[in-house]
């Protein structure tokens, strides 16, 4: 049975490290190959439970069935971290998407300085050009854009 | 007054259209720059943003604030002759004065980011229970104490053109509050805090971020993973 928990802890570990190095190309190829070795061994849990129970018995564990239920919970355990964070990364691609078009459909003020701020926008050479030059040179347009848009909403 | 020109407001804005037209104007008077970032409001916010004279940016889907602040903060530093931003909360919770104060600081001192603080000085006008928490937090982070701040989650913040350029929120939730933390920390800006004070009305009080969203930032903070850029 300790060994069991050993065995856990040290996948916890594991999943710490894939936790830090999440996204690199190692990492993917490593889920890859343990997803492979899980498939494998679950086609050796079929075929030849036997073995399983032999296994079972070596690292302290009552049966070979529950060998494979704590082998599942484990891998169910790194799937679900594996899917939060792809869909974090996802959200923030979709935060980053969202942000340009944001920015793309700025208004400035609508009275006042909104030529003012047109002119002087194109002197200075900054990060996002694209937004400068689109508050630049569409501002009229956008803003009548946005306003149909309103309308429309 | 002193020229506030080269100072921009970023104003993060969701289902605030109550109170923010108010906000912008009262803050308008003092900082004619002021980029109000609308979330996905579904309330109008944003029609009564484009009354204010402040430069709207809208978010077509809710995000959550950290990307509102960095949406408005990637827009306003991208502004002609900008130098100094202040991340300034909509609901009216924040004073004009206590943003002036640090301007001023940041102007004289060498310093790259200034954080307000509800905890210096008399603090008994926080709720109890804001108070042990935020306490809390404090208490159990060493990176805070590290760079001698008493309030990791002050929405009021001024800092240089440097931090804004350097600045990359990637936790669009609350979490972002920490992430600046961590960013001063690691990029190792100059920072400081000010005493200000925060209005908690009654208004703000049923809109602020409740204490049980502390969980939810925890655990983004805790599974947060190198970002990589």
């Amino acid at each position: 049975m300790l060994i069991q928990f050993l065995l856990i802890g040290g996948v916890i570990v594991l999943l710490v490290f894939f936790l830090r190095h999440h996204g690199t190309t190692k990492t993917a190829a490593g889920v890859k190959i343990g997803f492979a070795l899980f498939m494998v061994l679950a086609a050796v849990a079929v075929l030849r439970p036997a073995d399983v129970s032999m296994l079972a018995e070596f690292v302290g564990v009552g049966r070979g069935t529950d060998l494979v239920l704590y082998a599942l919970v484990v891998a169910f355990g790194f799937a679900t971290i594996n899917t939060y964070l792809r869909f974090k990364e996802l959200e923030l691609r979709y935060a980053r998407l969202a942000r340009a078009i944001a920015l793309r459909n700025a208004e400035a003020p609508r009275h006042e300085d909104a030529a003012a701020v047109g002119n002087t926008a194109v002197d200075k050479p900054v990060a996002n050009t694209a937004v400068v030059d689109n508050a630049a040179v569409d501002n009229a347009v956008v803003n009548a854009e946005a306003k149909d848009q309103a309308h429309s909403a | 007054m002193a020229d506030q020109s080269d100072v921009w407001l970023v104003v993060p804005v969701y289902n605030e259209a109550q109170v923010i037209a108010d906000v912008v104007r009262n803050a308008l008077e003092t900082f004619p720059n002021i980029v109000c970032v609308d979330d996905g409001s579904r309330d109008g916010s944003a029609d009564a943003i484009r009354t204010t004279g402040a430069h709207l940016v809208q978010h077509p889907v809710n995000l959550g604030q950290g990307a509102a602040i960095q949406t408005g903060v990637e827009y306003a530093r991208s502004r002609p002759g900008a130098e100094y931003f202040v991340t300034f909360d909509a609901d009216g919770q924040h004073q004009v004065t206590d943003v002036l104060r640090m301007l001023e600081r940041l102007r004289a001192e060498p310093v790259d980011i200034i954080v307000g603080t509800r905890f210096k000085g008399d603090d008994s006008h926080i709720p109890l229970i804001k108070r042990v928490v935020l306490k809390t937090v404090v208490a159990i982070s060493p990176r805070l104490r590290k760079l001698k701040l008493s309030d990791a989650h002050n929405g009021l913040r001024v800092f240089n053109k440097k931090v804004a350029d350097e600045l990359h929120i990637t936790l669009n939730g609350m979490g972002h509050a920490s992430q600046i933390v961590d960013m001063i920390s690691q990029r190792g800006w100059r920072v400081t805090e000010e005493q200000v004070e925060i209005l908690y009305t009654e208004y703000s009080m049923a809109k602020g971020q409740s204490l049980i969203n502390g969980v939810n930032i925890l655990f983004d903070t805790a599974l947060k993973t190198g970002s990589k850029r």
